[in-house]
């Protein structure tokens, strides 16, 4: 059984390698690379620029904190807040197609044009929903949040009706045998038994969308992207290091938070509601005990 | 005049192949008929058909019940949401046959709670089901069925697990049903639990099924022995 599974990723390897080999017409190109890559970050990119974190010039800081008046700040806050209204209306919109998408709840002569109408949604990247809605009402944050919750609404739609397909299946045939309702059912049975992964899934889009706020930001749809896209143009990339720096440094906190959600709803977690202070507590144990 | 519930004409039940074959019976209001046979004879899958999640390979089932929940089920592992507590559990059962345009929420949270208290889980109302023992779980899907007050329950060995003072709480609770014209139709395995309960027996043989009363049965297994 182990060696015929090693075989089995041997040849996969072999195969894949044949492949690329196949796609990359001359090796020698490989040569050099990590010079010049070494070079770039250290001539362009290295250390850091941290005066994105400084107050701009302009318009006159009114704060106290001088941060708050930041390219960073101000461009991060931007991208959380697109981020954040996209992921909760494409949750929401998720949530309301994968229930009639999922096999176990649908006939499939249901399902079938709901996983469709998933795929379309999902097969464009939300660069190009960023584009064609940059094209429809303009440069901005809504084009930001209208592509973001177009791209979630398909990628969690996914995820969501692959989660139900994949539950256990008798509480749902009593839920059917029984008579509830489709709303009934959904809601008190799928939700509830498929709460942990919902939640990890859309803590997990969450970070996606925060990350890709710097991607649809350089097409004009607002966010933090809008100052890196604005950097790379005037070549200043040590700017650029810092605020990637940055969203690099939210991404981990909102990993943590996915960490504490996510413990409402385990089979081991307390049935009352975890405090911030003992979910801390409880990972500096966790730290000692590794150590 | 008891009221027909169920009715069975040349129903063949299995997946491949045939388990049981040719069944054609009725049950009528306030019966309870334990089905009996050796372990994969087709007894889960004949009551699982008559719920209608398998698809019978002949024949037809045909059910006369109140549109909404009158028709309880409660299979070998339960079917209980695990992530959720005894009273969302047992609410599901008042759910089924008192939707929310039918019932207003008093009258279920009555069902739910009365429910919870004549199977004694009253101090685990709001405990979630993965905590509970194998016998406490058997209870709740007990009385996730008597919130719903189905006209006919399917119960898939619903008394194993239990010892012998909660078997006389369960079979008490579900007697109040059937003497109020429910009736119940379980497999089970426990010939002590049969002769408590049960008033016909359809044993499950060489697949096919016999339907005999309870003193029939006893001949049976007299001459047997």
């Amino acid at each position: 059984m182990r060696r015929g599974f090693l075989y089995a990723i041997g040849a996969l390897l072999l195969t894949a390698f044949i492949i690329l080999n196949d796609l990359v017409d001359d090796w020698g190109r490989l040569s050099g690379g990590m010079e010049n890559l070494s070079v770039f970050i250290q001539e362009s990119m290295w250390p850091p620029n941290w005066s994105v974190l400084e107050a701009q010039s302009y318009p006159v800081c009114e704060n106290k904190i001088e941060f708050f008046c930041s390219v960073g700040y101000i461009g991060m806050m931007e991208t959380i807040k697109i981020a954040f209204v996209a992921t909760i209306l494409g949750f929401i919109g998720a949530l309301c197609l994968s229930s009639f998408a999922a096999k176990n709840l649908m006939p499939m002569r249901i399902a079938f044009p709901f996983r469709t109408l998933l795929s379309a949604t999902r097969s464009l990247p939300s660069l190009i929903w960023a584009i064609i809605f940059v094209i429809v009402i303009g440069f901005g944050p809504l084009a930001g949040v209208l592509a973001m919750t177009f791209y979630t609404i398909g990628y969690l739609g996914k995820l969501q009706y692959e989660t139900y397909e994949g539950m256990p299946s008798d509480s749902l045939e009593v839920s059917k045998a029984m008579g509830l309702s489709h709303p009934a059912i959904f809601t008190s049975v799928v939700i509830p038994e498929t709460g942990n992964h919902l939640l990890s899934q859309l803590m997990f889009m969450f970070e996606y969308n925060v990350r890709h706020g710097t991607v649809i930001g350089i097409v004009g749809a607002g966010g933090i992207g809008y100052y890196i896209n604005t950097y790379l143009k005037l070549l200043q990339y040590d700017k650029v290091l810092a605020l990637l720096i940055l969203i690099f440094v939210v991404v981990i906190l909102i990993d943590l938070l996915s960490l504490m959600l996510r413990s409402f709803v385990t089979d081991e977690g307390d049935v009352r509601q975890p405090k911030w202070l003992s979910f801390l507590m409880k990972l500096r144990k966790r730290d000692e005990s590794t150590e | 005049m008891s009221e027909l519930l169920l009715k069975l004409t040349n129903l063949n039940v299995g997946f491949s192949e045939d388990l049981v074959q040719d069944v054609s019976l009725e049950v009528r209001s306030g019966e309870i008929i334990a089905v009996l046979g050796q372990s994969g004879i087709g007894k889960t899958t004949l009551i699982r058909t008559i719920a209608g999640l398998v698809q019978p390979r002949q024949g037809s089932v045909e059910l006369n019940l109140p549109e909404h929940g009158g028709l309880g089920y409660i299979p070998q592992r339960l079917g209980l949401v695990r992530h959720a507590s005894v009273y969302h559990n047992v609410n599901l059962g008042a759910r089924a046959s008192l939707p929310w345009f039918k019932g207003s929420r008093e009258e279920r949270a009555r069902r739910v709670t009365s429910a919870i208290a004549a199977m004694g889980l009253e101090e685990k109302t709001l405990e979630p089901i993965r905590r509970l023992s194998g016998g406490q779980l058997r209870r709740v899907a007990t009385a996730r069925a008597l919130a719903q007050q189905p006209k006919l329950l399917l119960a898939d060995e619903f008394l194993s697990e239990l010892d012998h003072t909660t078997v006389d709480v369960v079979v008490d609770a579900v007697k109040t049903l059937t003497d109020d014209g429910h009736s119940l139709v379980m497999v089970e395995h426990h010939e002590e639990n049969v002769e408590m309960i049960a008033t016909r027996i359809w044993l499950i043989e060489n697949q096919q099924l016999i339907d005999m009363t309870i003193d029939e049965w006893h001949k049976k297994m007299e001459e047997e022995e």
